[in-house]
């Protein structure tokens, strides 16, 4: 046990953070942080407790032992929809749209928790439900306009290709202006152009709104070419952290993957 | 001519019962086998209002709707935690009991022998007025913020979550909201029928509800709404086949939901026809 209280200054403070699953130990005393405007990268083999990390963070689990902290405000054991509010912004490993709604309304829900109206306006189209909407919409097509969907608004998620529903998905993710975004494997099923394309998206969204991002993924080229930082699981611990170079040499990271890497 | 006048005002009265289905199933994507029994708190509230304190009909279709509100708090309160599957059986159990009370509280409710004396206060005018209106409230529920924070939570949970969506609350609004416009549809058939009785109140009805909203289209209330008018006209259109005509409406069912599972409408809504126009507009300006 070691129960020391760090004080620091880093934006997404995460400690000790553990959780079992029947007998199996997914994440085990696992801590990482992100300052404020780095790039994070979460990386190790398959199963190694990568996404049940996120899952944590995020409050879809609730933590076994462990502190999340975000701005020095604890977040562990409150509601996922609370720490959603709180500024922790997510996207998922398998898409997660939501199919009955367009790609605008998809955007537009990030605002409608907080949408300056109430029951009654809404059922009666009040003149102020209506402007609230209207700049909910707006808002909604700047984001899309960045992450390159202008024009689709009215289109279906469904119905786009899949490269179009990863940037969907972050349009979405940024649309809750996060304070840290959570990227699961953002580059997965991507062809090599399209990772680039990725990859120089990110960089732009990063440098124009300077959030804290912490993504986990296994093509090697996002890995190195976006994170100033990265931590490598294995079987729910903590393997290695450091700079990419520094890692990427680790002897112990490279048995981890078992020449996968290269 | 009477005969269509009081086929006209059901199916009125059942639009309006088929919307408060449509925004617990179309917009929450739950399943509510006790939808009819919030009918039955509205009818009986306000009749039995009006047969013992007098009050009048505005006021009492009012207080009918609340107490359906009400009784969809108690309900939903606790259900909305539950997973989907268990919700059906909740809504279910609710619906039973309701009709079980109404039954045996007989010097309160007539029980089985049924509620007479109401006043008649509602003719077809007014059935149509409170479709258009109903239909108003519920099209601008679904066009809001709330709608759209439903639909969003109907296809996934985690991810509404992970957008700072309040989905257990979401849920009750949705659900209370629901069990108003339902208890006023209730209210509008007790004045209207004169008479009440409990059985008419039962499971059976809630899943008719819930046929005529799957067929209409799984997200369209539009196609709820058509689809409502059809299928409660349909029966008695055929019933020139007599007893043929609960299997010739089954055959229709069966043949829809097979060939077009989203429903005949499936997300489509009547007002993209015009939004269309002025979408297009607002991009090239």
């Amino acid at each position: 046990m070691n129960a020391i209280t760090t004080t620091s200054c880093g934006l997404l403070e995460v400690s000790s953070l553990s959780k079992s699953f029947g007998g199996v130990r997914a994440v085990c005393d696992f801590s990482f942080n992100a300052q404020p405007g780095e790039i994070v990268g979460i990386i190790g083999p398959n199963g190694a407790g990568k996404t049940t990390a996120f899952n944590l963070v995020t409050g879809v689990y609730a933590p076994d032992k462990g502190s999340v902290k975000l701005d020095g405000v604890e977040l562990s054991g409150l509601r996922q929809d609370v720490i959603a509010r709180a500024g922790i912004g997510r996207t998922f490993q398998n898409i997660r749209l939501f199919k009955g709604l367009t790609v605008l309304e998809n955007v537009m829900t990030a605002s409608d928790p907080y949408a300056p109206y109430g029951f009654f306006s809404a059922i009666l189209a009040l003149p102020g439900k209506r402007k609230a909407d209207r700049e909910a919409a707006d808002k909604a097509r700047e984001y899309l306009n960045m992450v390159g969907l202008g024009g689709m608004e009215d289109a279906r998620p469904e119905s786009l290709p899949y490269g179009l529903q990863r940037k969907l998905e972050l349009a979405r993710a940024l649309a809750i202006r996060p304070k840290v975004i959570l990227l699961d494997e953002p580059a997965a099923g991507l062809n090599p152009s399209e990772v680039r394309d990725f990859i120089e998206l990110v960089r732009r969204l990063h440098e124009r709104f300077n959030f804290t991002i912490v993504f986990i993924e296994h093509r090697m080229e996002v890995v190195m070419n976006l994170s100033h930082k990265l931590f490598v699981l294995s079987f729910g611990k903590l393997l290695a952290s450091g700079d990419p170079e520094t890692v990427r040499r680790n002897p112990e990271v490279i048995e981890a993957y078992i020449g996968e890497e290269e | 001519m009477d005969y269509i006048y009081s086929i006209l005002t059901l199916t009125g009265i059942t639009m309006i019962g088929v919307m408060g289905t449509y925004m617990v199933t179309g917009l929450t994507g739950q399943f509510s086998f006790g939808q009819a029994a919030f009918m039955a708190v509205g009818g009986y509230v306000s009749a039995m209002l009006t047969l013992r304190f007098g009050l009048p009909f505005p006021v009492v279709a009012l207080l009918g709707a609340a107490a359906a509100t009400l009784a969809g708090w108690l309900v939903g309160l606790p259900t909305v935690r539950l997973r989907r599957d268990y919700i059906s059986l909740v809504t279910f159990g609710f619906g039973e009991a309701i009709i079980s009370v109404l039954n045996n509280s007989a010097q309160l409710t007539g029980g089985a022998e049924g509620l007479v004396g109401i006043p008649k206060r509602v003719d077809l005018p007014l059935v149509l007025v409170s479709v258009i209106c109903c239909l108003f409230l519920v099209a601008c529920y679904k066009n809001s913020r709330y709608g759209r924070q439903s639909l969003a939570l109907r296809t996934d949970e985690l991810a509404a979550r992970s957008m700072g969506i309040d989905v257990n609350r979401m849920k009750l609004v949705t659900f209370l909201f629901a069990s108003a416009i339902t208890g006023y549809a209730g209210v509008l058939y007790a004045f209207y029928s004169q008479y009440l009785e409990p059985g008419y109140y039962n499971w059976t009805v809630s899943a008719e509800w819930l046929i005529i909203v799957f067929v209409g289209g799984i997200n369209s209330l539009t196609g709820a709404m058509l689809s409502a008018l059809v299928l409660t006209t349909l029966p008695e259109l055929l019933r020139f086949a007599s007893s043929w005509r609960i299997l010739i409406y089954c055959v229709i069912v069966l043949l829809i939901i097979n060939y077009r599972p989203n429903g005949i409408f499936g997300d489509w809504e009547i007002s993209r026809l015009w939004k269309k126009k002025t979408s297009a507009g607002a991009s090239k300006a």
